[in-house]
């Protein structure tokens, strides 16, 4: 029978500050999980001397004190012996003490992974009434082993997940999203910076002399190159990455300022585009962008003869 | 054929011929076709009148006959696209300057404004209005040239005539002489000038009018050559003229798809010319880039004789449709809903939150714009529907999408609408401030009438001082206000004839 016992090895702790040090130290670390995981019943202090023979003990013991700190081993006394067990630091069990219930509802928040559960399919899943999930729930959080994140999807709507788990970008909205609001000022001025990027390129290509063909190609940027550029430029607090700043050169494609196209390895290129046509005579009136021009007609309040949108134009 | 058309064809018709011809034609166009004593009954016009009108129109080919069952009967019918076509008057005239001169010039001018003449009388016409200007003499042979030049390249064609004798004539045309020329007496033409006795010319009954079908070629092909010159350069430009000028060769003009053209045929015509320097030593590249660039308007279709092309006219259209009705979205609404747009035109069929998602807008708003692209008619709205399974919650789906043959119709009601507007808004201004312009012009008549009698600068000076520097302003802004009115009117047409091309190609 097993006991699980908390002690703390009384082992001189080596502190050495050399990088050469910490280096073997990483290296003698995935030795022994490795070893602790081949051997799921746990392993002896025996065992560790007798694979590890040429490590020094106090560098084995300042790896073994950091492992039980940060949670990979779990430590036993079997037969008045330690034993030493690999245990998943991405599992944890709840803690002592909780009943029935909390086991339930943790188990089925933990399958939820970071996208998190929402509570009504927690009360579905776990069959509790809701007083008493509301009760369960709340315990957990107080113990922080669960935590509730707003949805960026749906304001009001909060899911549960673990706690040390990092939310998933569809909760978040990813680095678009500071505090469920979307930043469209921030996505704009990106957008606008992308735009003067692929410009610029396609202005610079068509300098050099050397045929449409080379000025073309030139022309071509890669969300790669834009996303050295934007980083350089230093406009983002957050980091992004490029398939962030994909997204974004999509919108500059979307504002007909860009063209994509697929490159020969499978990612897109991107590239400064004219359009064919130059601003047509109904958007020069105001007619063509009145906003009441379903209600104008040669008679009635709204009518060309006293149109004031009109008038405006005509004396600018 | 709708209401606010009616209004704009009303207003062209009443500015032109009168309101008595208005009612005529308006008439015709609500109704349709219909034979004379109905007009008469319905319009209320006395007979004399009717006809008076209807022959003003029949002229002028807005309206057309065809025999009643009863042979004796005519039924008229109105042509309304032919009144649009008469805002395009000074397009069509500054088209012919460019192309062939001063001279083409007035003789298509005369022949628009006559509606249909003999050549002759054209010539004779155009000589007299020449010979006016001393130092620009020209011969009537050469006025003869000019006018046979333009028979050949389409632009004038002769009108349908009858040869037997019947109370409604049956108008008809022997093949080929649609624009074979006929004889022209320039000795008579001489003799008649010289004399001023109206003479019997051999040509006389041969009609000719202007081919309006073949300057909107022209004007689409315009509209092509300055796209692409646009989008690339000019040079692409000009490689897109040469194309679209070998394909007449071997296509009809209004094809949807024009024929495989040897692209050896090109750069032959492009060596030979000087203009474009770039143009030869890069030829073969921009062949290329303009055959993959992603627009897809011209593509290779076969390897023979070092390669051959096909321009896509039908396509051409579509994508400018679509960038006028994207341009009308922008301006109306905003860049975002421009971008939702071009979403829902790239996607095709597109949910709703796909849209924020893509289009990276907050969904509020993209929420906001869709729905208000919606509700002014842009995107249209499919709705899924399951079949419920058993009592669960039955799931509907909802998807944007875009009927651009339906858009591209609303934007040109909305054409129509600001034409009408416009027109409706430069008569207003006129008779607000007719009191002022007709002192303007009792002015200028005086000061004009005492210049030819010889008055001294003082007297004239008088005369002008008596529109006060009040008033002269008051002139300065309605002159500014019509020039800017013209002006759009004639771009608004531009958009007309963009859109109705991509209709007609539809």
């Amino acid at each position: 029978m097993e006991k699980k016992v908390q002690i703390k090895t009384e082992m001189s702790e080596d502190r050495g500050g050399d990088s050469s040090q910490t280096e073997d130290r990483d290296n003698v670390e995935a030795r022994l999980l490795e070893l602790a995981k081949s051997h799921p019943e746990g392993i002896s202090n025996d065992d560790i001397k007798q694979h590890m023979k040429e490590v020094p003990l106090p560098e084995i013991t300042t790896v073994i004190n950091k492992c039980l700190k940060n949670g990979t081993f779990d430590l036993f006394r079997t037969k008045d012996k330690l034993f030493y067990k690999y245990k998943d630091p991405s599992k944890k069990t709840v803690n002592k003490g909780a009943d029935n219930e909390e086991k339930v509802v943790y188990k089925i928040i933990e399958e939820a992974g970071n996208k998190g559960i929402w509570i009504r399919d927690i009360r579905f899943k776990s069959n509790l009434n809701m007083t008493q999930l509301n009760k369960v729930l709340k315990s957990l959080e107080t113990k922080k082993i669960i935590k509730a994140v707003k949805s960026v999807s749906a304001s009001k709507k909060k899911v549960y997940m673990l706690y040390d788990l990092e939310p998933d970008n569809t909760v978040t909205g990813g680095a678009w999203y500071q505090d469920q609001d979307f930043e469209s000022e921030f996505v704009d001025v990106l957008s606008q910076q992308c735009h003067r990027y692929l410009l610029q390129k396609w202005e610079d290509a068509n300098k050099i002399s050397g045929g449409p063909l080379l000025a073309r190609n030139r022309s071509y940027a890669t969300a790669g190159d834009v996303h050295k550029f934007i980083s350089e430029l230093g406009i983002s607090k957050v980091s992004l990455s490029v398939e962030d700043i994909e997204s974004i050169l999509y919108t500059v494609v979307l504002d007909n300022n860009a063209e994509r196209i697929l490159a020969t390895n499978g990612s897109y290129l991107y590239r400064a585009v004219n359009r064919f046509l130059p601003s047509h005579g109904l958007v020069k009136t105001t007619c063509g962008v009145c906003p009441v021009a379903n209600r104008c007609a040669d008679m009635g309040l709204i009518n060309p003869k006293v149109c004031t949108y009109l008038s405006d134009w005509l004396n600018n | 054929m709708s209401a606010q058309l009616g209004k704009v064809l009303a207003l062209i018709i009443s500015d032109r011929f009168g309101p008595v011809v208005e009612k005529v034609g308006m008439y015709l166009f609500q109704y349709g076709t219909s034979p004379l004593l109905y007009i008469v009954k319905n319009t209320g016009l006395p007979l004399g009148k009717v006809k008076e009108s209807l022959c003003v129109l029949i002229k002028y080919r807005l309206v057309f006959f065809v025999p009643n069952k009863n042979e004796n009967i005519a039924n008229y019918t109105f042509i309304a696209d032919n009144v649009l076509l008469m805002l395009r008057y000074p397009k069509y005239i500054h088209l012919i300057k460019r192309k062939f001169g001063d001279e083409s010039e007035m003789i298509v001018e005369e022949i628009l404004q006559k509606g249909y003449w003999t050549a002759s009388d054209v010539i004779q016409k155009v000589f007299q209005r020449l010979s006016k200007n001393v130092d620009n003499a020209v011969s009537f042979g050469q006025l003869k040239d000019k006018f046979v030049s333009l028979v050949t390249a389409k632009y004038l064609v002769r009108i349908p005539y009858s040869e037997e004798d019947r109370p409604v004539p049956n108008l008809i045309l022997q093949e080929g002489e649609l624009h074979s020329i006929s004889e022209i007496d320039i000795q008579q033409l001489v003799i008649s000038a010289k004399t001023g006795q109206p003479f019997c010319f051999p040509d006389q009954g041969v009609y000719w009018a202007v081919n309006f079908d073949r300057f909107h070629q022209d004007m689409r092909d315009k509209i092509i050559v300055a796209a692409f010159t646009r989008k690339f350069d000019e040079n692409a430009g000009e490689l897109v003229r040469l194309l679209l000028q070998q394909m007449y060769i071997r296509t009809q003009p209004w094809a949807d798809v024009s024929n495989p053209v040897p692209i050896i045929e090109i750069k032959d015509i492009i060596k030979k010319q000087t203009g474009f320097p770039q143009l030869n030593v890069f030829f073969d590249q921009y062949v290329n880039v303009i055959e993959q660039d992603s627009c897809n308007l011209i593509r290779k279709s076969g390897e023979a004789s070092g390669g051959s092309f096909q321009i896509f006219l039908k396509e051409a259209f579509t994508q400018f449709a679509w960038e006028v009705i994207e341009q009308c979205v922008l301006e109306k609404l905003d860049s975002k809903a421009a971008r939702i747009f071009r979403l829902v035109k790239l996607k095709q069929y597109i949910e709703p939150d796909q849209i924020q998602q893509l289009a990276m807008i907050p969904a509020k708003e993209a929420k906001r714009l869709s729905y208000q692209l919606f509700e002014e008619n842009f995107l249209q709205i499919q709705e899924l529907r399951k079949a419920p399974v058993g009592n669960g919650p039955s799931k509907s789906f909802m998807l944007f999408h875009i009927n651009l043959p339906q858009v591209a119709q609303m934007i040109l009601e909305l054409c129509y609408k600001t034409l009408f507007n416009i027109m409706t808004r430069r008569s207003h201004e006129k008779v607000m401030n007719k009191r002022i312009i007709d002192k303007k012009q009792r002015v200028d008549t005086i000061s004009m009438g005492m210049r030819a009698q010889g008055a001294s600068e003082d007297q004239l000076a008088d005369i002008e001082e008596m529109i006060t520097p009040p008033e002269r302003e008051i002139l300065e802004k309605i002159d500014r206000t019509m020039k800017k009115l013209t002006l759009v009117e004639l771009e608004i047409d531009d958009t007309i004839f963009l859109l109705q091309m991509y209709l007609i190609y539809e």
